[in-house]
């Protein structure tokens, strides 16, 4: 099943219906053959079970005492999570909520200004063509493969010279620009924006920057919201920067908890209550990037 | 879509606005600078001090508020979760800017920080003889200069499990059991025969005891001077030989911390383990249903230290001599008594060792054993300081990793061997 | 298969005859030239000047001291040229860790990308509750790393883990999961891959989305099934995102460092650097030596495998993955001609 080559600005596909010829057949809900039926869910089941099963596994550990790490799963819960959730909370070596706020607004921060630096790079890379284009392209994937470890030492150089050190925002700044985010983002605009509705645009009249606008940002909604939420797990676990260039009064989220750690004996009850009660906003977030996982979002935009 | 796009622009806006505040945000309050009176005593009325520490030093709020009401400094406490973090900070921020004004050290790493004593602040010399010998002589930098205030110490002793023992047919009472491991040959004994007559191993990690060999030994893998000597060093050959022949037969698992050891210390398959004070609290905690556990006052050829740490100050830091007040209070031996019923850090200091704190003290978990005056026989039998050169610690995970080799069966006694004899000569 | 409605042969004219109006450039269509030359340059701006200040610099200096022995604290050292190459290369260790990272590489990725597109096809499908289904499979990589090190090392301890509990209850010998190289690896890419599908299930599916449904309503009118369609309308379209996606997997594979790391108390790779991973190589030589000439040195001996493998396995994907010309690869001649001819042929409509 090969695609015209037409010249004409006509619907890509020959003998697809077009959207007015759709209407007037009948819109069915039918999308790809039948309605999913046991298999998939069986299949679905299965993956969830398994996907969860940190979760469920912290949450039974943090809702029981200093031995129920080392003894056999109990498989059931203990009665002390909101006892141990709130030692957590209340303990007076991690700033909890101060932490927790740090977190929130330095992961939405660097998870927005990645999205919308990667967007437009992405678009640029993938559907305009300029001089360089593909060099740069190559070069911003290539630095992805230079491992990141050592990098904490020429950025803490860098922080310490400006005197930014101890402040949030030697943690988002960094974190501002993501090469991987740049290189999805144009991969996912290759292929999900047809070249055909930009010329359209164009034609129209539009500049680049509404075509961009009307097309390219329409277009990116879903990768976008992957991208967001993609960086904003990554900065909210991030650990071993923000240990470095942050103080101890104004600390990420897992930076505090980690001090549920300092002592000869562990307490993993309470280490793992704080592990759910960090891991509940992403779930949140969960819920609102998932909304934007939609199909066909640019159905319909293709006019005969 | 109009909508959409103003809340984009929105979202934008607030961001650059909110980072805008973030980075003009106000650093802290400048530390006033002390006065001086008179009289040539400096007041450091209002000064503002940060130290840092990890695992558990035992400086509460309380104790450190005491601090504050005599010298009116106040004192913020950073904490890091383990010995690694705080090492990966502070050799990141030596001799740059970010360090607290008083730095925990533990003496895992200290001796890689000895190769900066120059960017520390000496201690004061009429603080010298505070400490016990050995604890003052490795913190002393070839130019003499002592570096570091010593706060902690480990004089090991045997912890053992009297119901095992008893089982086995060997004593169990506290004082019998001490006389039973004068030397390592004595101790090697006693083990095989447990092993015989029960089947099951006799301590927790062949490691262990690798650990308390070179500790007894005076030149270990370099010399004061700088020669490596590791391979030709017959000491550690010796050592070497001694683990492999004979503690690897007896113990559970190649080295500890692992899951599983800490498993089969919950589950208390193991028999005796070597124990310095702060094994005690890890023990009681991992295990508490077990009830057979106590301390005998001895350990093979007398004594040997394990772990310890080392207060020290920056000496580009913005309130050097305040912070050498505050590391002179932690260290002195009445705080480093409260610092030990806090936390169980045994005190480094002679003079503590008269206190009653530590004589009386009594630990219930262990049977009602004696650890205080336990730790004080142990700590001072110890004759030895092992010279630690700044490669101690790769020379000594290496041999480790060589124990272990042979423990898990991937490379026999002489191969192994031959190995480290490689990697190291490498370093 | 091309179809041009057939053109009369006033195309073949020469252009119009009559009196040829001065071209008078106006204003919008300069700035409108303007904006299609200059302004792709202002897209990417943004990102490249951030990049410039906090990414660039990092990596040249990594690349300057690759080339030094430098001394973190006292921050400075002496050049000593390709010393440090040469010193890594000359290591035994080096090659086992080389060793270990392809094979951890080899058996994470294939099976994760295999599974993470076979979750995604069926997470494509019109199911009920989708957004629960769809976030569920990224819940583990989300869950804070100290967890997931925990129960990794719950299950696979020598002798008190899950698995080998479970083994010895059937009859089967246990498994040495931290003393064997390969049972090491097996170890160590189940953690990654149970940790990473999910994400790149995700990014699958957002591509997946964007496929126009259009296309398989057709095919289902032509009786295609739901596999048929799948290797005919979904694998050609995701092209681009598998690319790269594999390209991804690539860089992070050969540069796994985070598993290796929680698989033992120590860190360190093995008694017999059974694990021990590029990454964590020089993650001990910087961190752990204090020898930060060495370990940069050794970042960029990993950046030229880097390179190297990601661009086998480029070629690979391309050959590997049929393009159906969805989208022409045009050059820029043609795209111009093309868009002449239409404008004409607009104009032509409207007459």
């Amino acid at each position: 099943m090969s695609v015209g080559t037409s010249a004409s600005l006509a619907t890509v596909e020959e003998g697809i219906p077009t959207a007015r010829e759709r209407r007037k057949a009948g819109r069915t809900t039918r999308i790809r053959g039948s309605r999913p039926g046991f298999w998939v869910y069986a299949i679905l089941g299965t993956v969830f079970l398994s996907a969860v099963f940190p979760l469920y596994w912290s949450f039974i550990i943090g809702s029981g005492d200093s031995t129920t790490l080392r003894k056999p799963f109990p498989w059931v819960p203990g009665g002390n999570f909101i006892d141990n959730a709130l030692s957590v909370i209340t303990n007076p070596a991690v700033n909890f909520w101060p932490a927790l706020w740090n977190s929130i607004y330095s992961s939405f921060l660097i998870a927005a200004a990645v999205v919308i630096t990667s967007t437009l790079a992405g678009w640029a890379f993938a559907k305009l063509r300029f001089l360089g284009g593909p060099a740069l392209l190559v070069f911003v994937v290539a630095t992805m493969a230079v491992p990141q470890q050592l990098g904490v030492v020429p950025l803490y150089i860098l922080f310490s010279e400006l005197g930014w050190t101890g402040q949030i925002g030697a943690i988002i700044i960094p974190a501002l620009t993501s090469a991987f985010g740049v290189f999805w983002m144009t991969q996912y605009l290759r292929q999900a924006v047809p070249d055909e509705l930009i010329e359209a645009a164009r034609v129209d009249g539009a500049s680049m920057i509404r075509t961009f606008w009307t097309v390219g940002v329409t277009a990116a909604r879903p990768a976008a919201a992957m991208l967001f939420l993609f960086t904003f797990v990554g900065a909210w676990n991030n650990f071993f920067w923000p240990f470095i260039v942050l103080d101890r009064q104004n600390p990420t989220l897992p930076v505090a908890l980690s001090l549920l750690q300092s002592n000869y004996f562990v307490d993993y009850s309470i280490v793992l209550a704080g592990v759910i009660l960090a891991t509940i906003p992403l779930l949140l977030l969960f819920i609102f990037a998932g909304k934007q996982l939609v199909s066909g979002i640019m159905a319909g935009a293709v006019k005969g | 879509m109009k909508s959409r796009a103003l809340r984009r622009i929105g979202i934008i806006a607030g961001a650059a606005t909110t980072t805008a505040i973030v980075l003009a945000g106000c650093t802290g309050g400048g530390t006033p600078t002390p006065t001086s009176s008179g009289d040539g005593d400096t007041n450091f009325e209002g000064v503002e001090l940060t130290i840092a520490t990890f695992n558990d030093f035992g400086y509460t709020d309380e104790l450190l508020a005491e601090f504050t009401e005599e010298t009116g400094i106040t004192v913020v406490h950073n904490k890091a979760a383990t010995s690694n973090d705080a090492r990966a900070n502070f050799f990141q921020k030596l001799g740059k800017t970010g360090l607290a004004d008083v730095e925990g050290v533990e003496v895992d790493w200290f001796t890689e920080m000895m190769k900066y004593s120059d960017l520390v602040a000496p201690v004061p010399d009429d603080l010298k003889g505070r400490w016990l010998d050995w604890k003052e002589q490795a913190a002393t930098d070839a130019n003499g200069n002592l570096v570091a205030y010593g706060t902690d110490i480990g004089p090991q002793a045997i912890c053992y499990r009297g119901d095992l023992f008893e089982a086995a047919g060997l004593p169990s009472d506290r004082a019998e059991v001490a006389e039973l491991f004068p030397t390592w040959d004595a101790f090697f004994d006693v083990a095989d025969e447990y092993v015989a007559t029960t089947g099951k191993p006799f301590i927790d990690s062949a490691n262990s005891v690798l650990q308390g060999l070179v500790n007894q030994l005076e030149t270990a893998y370099e010399q004061p001077d700088g020669t490596i000597v590791a391979t030709e060093n017959p000491d550690i050959r010796a050592a070497y030989d001694t683990v492999v022949d004979r503690a690897i037969p007896i113990a559970s698992y190649p080295g500890q911390w692992s899951d599983d050891w800490y498993a089969s210390m919950a589950g208390g398959e193991f028999a005796a383990m070597l124990c310095p004070p702060w094994m005690h609290g890890i023990i009681a905690g991992e295990a508490p249903d077990v009830t057979g556990w106590d301390v005998a006052d001895a350990f093979p050829e007398g004594g040997g230290n394990w772990g310890g740490s080392y207060l020290v100050v920056p000496a580009n830091g913005a309130n050097v001599e305040a912070a050498q007040l505050l590391a002179d209070w932690l260290t002195s031996p009445e705080t480093q008594i409260k610092a030990f019923n806090n936390a169980g850090t045994f005190p480094s200091q002679p003079e503590a060792q008269s206190s009653a704190d530590l004589t009386g003290f009594v630990n219930d978990y262990f049977n009602g054993a004696p650890t205080g005056e336990i730790g004080i026989n142990r700590a001072n039998a110890i004759t030895v300081a092992t010279y630690k050169g700044e490669k101690y610690f790769q020379f000594h995970d290496a041999l480790q990793n060589a124990i272990t080799r042979v423990f898990d069966g991937l490379e026999d006694k002489e191969t192994s061997w031959n190995t480290w004899v490689t990697e190291v000569s490498a370093f | 298969m091309t179809t041009t409605t057939p053109r009369p042969a006033a195309r073949t004219r020469t252009p119009e005859p009559g009196p040829r109006q001065p071209r008078v450039i106006s204003f919008s269509q300069k700035l409108s030239r303007w904006d299609l030359k200059f302004s792709p340059y202002l897209y990417i701006s943004p990102f490249f000047l951030m990049f410039a200040v906090v990414g660039l610099f990092p990596i040249g200096y990594t690349a300057v001291i690759s080339f030094m022995d430098w001394d973190l604290v006292r921050n400075s050292g002496e050049f000593v040229g390709f010393d440090q190459y040469v010193w890594i290369l000359s290591q035994p260790h080096f090659w086992t860790a080389l060793r270990n990272t392809f094979s951890i590489f080899l058996l994470s990725s294939v099976p994760q990308l295999i599974l993470a597109i076979f979750i995604a096809a069926v997470l494509d499908r019109h199911i009920r509750a989708k957004t629960f289904w769809r976030m569920s499979v990224l819940v583990p990589y989300v869950v804070a790393p100290i967890a997931v090190g925990l129960i990794f090392n719950a299950m696979f301890a020598d002798q008190s883990g899950f698995i080998n509990g479970i083994l010895q209850a059937i009859g089967l010998s246990a498994v040495p999961w931290h003393v064997e190289p390969l049972w090491s690896h097996v170890a160590i890419a189940t953690m990654v891959n149970y940790r990473w599908t999910g994400y790149n299930t995700l990014i699958l599916l957002a591509a997946m989305q964007a496929v126009n449904r259009d296309y398989y309503e057709a095919a289902t009118v032509d009786g295609a099934g739901p596999v048929r369609q799948f290797f005919a309308i979904t694998m050609p379209s995701l092209k681009p995102t598998l690319i790269f996606v594999i390209i991804t997997s690539t860089i992070g594979g050969l540069q796994i460092f985070d598993e290796p790391r929680v698989f033992d108390q120590f860190g360190r790779g093995g008694a017999a650097q059974q694990w021990l991973t590029i990454t964590l190589y020089l993650y001990d030589i910087g961190w752990g030596q204090w020898n930060f000439g060495r370990a940069a040195a050794m970042a960029w001996i990993l950046f030229v495998i880097i390179l190297l493998i990601g661009l086998v396995n480029l070629l690979v994907t391309r050959s590997l993955v049929r393009d159906e010309g969805l989208h022409r690869e045009l050059t820029r001649r043609q795209e111009r001609q093309l868009a002449k001819t239409a404008k004409q042929n607009v104009k032509e409509d409207q007459r």
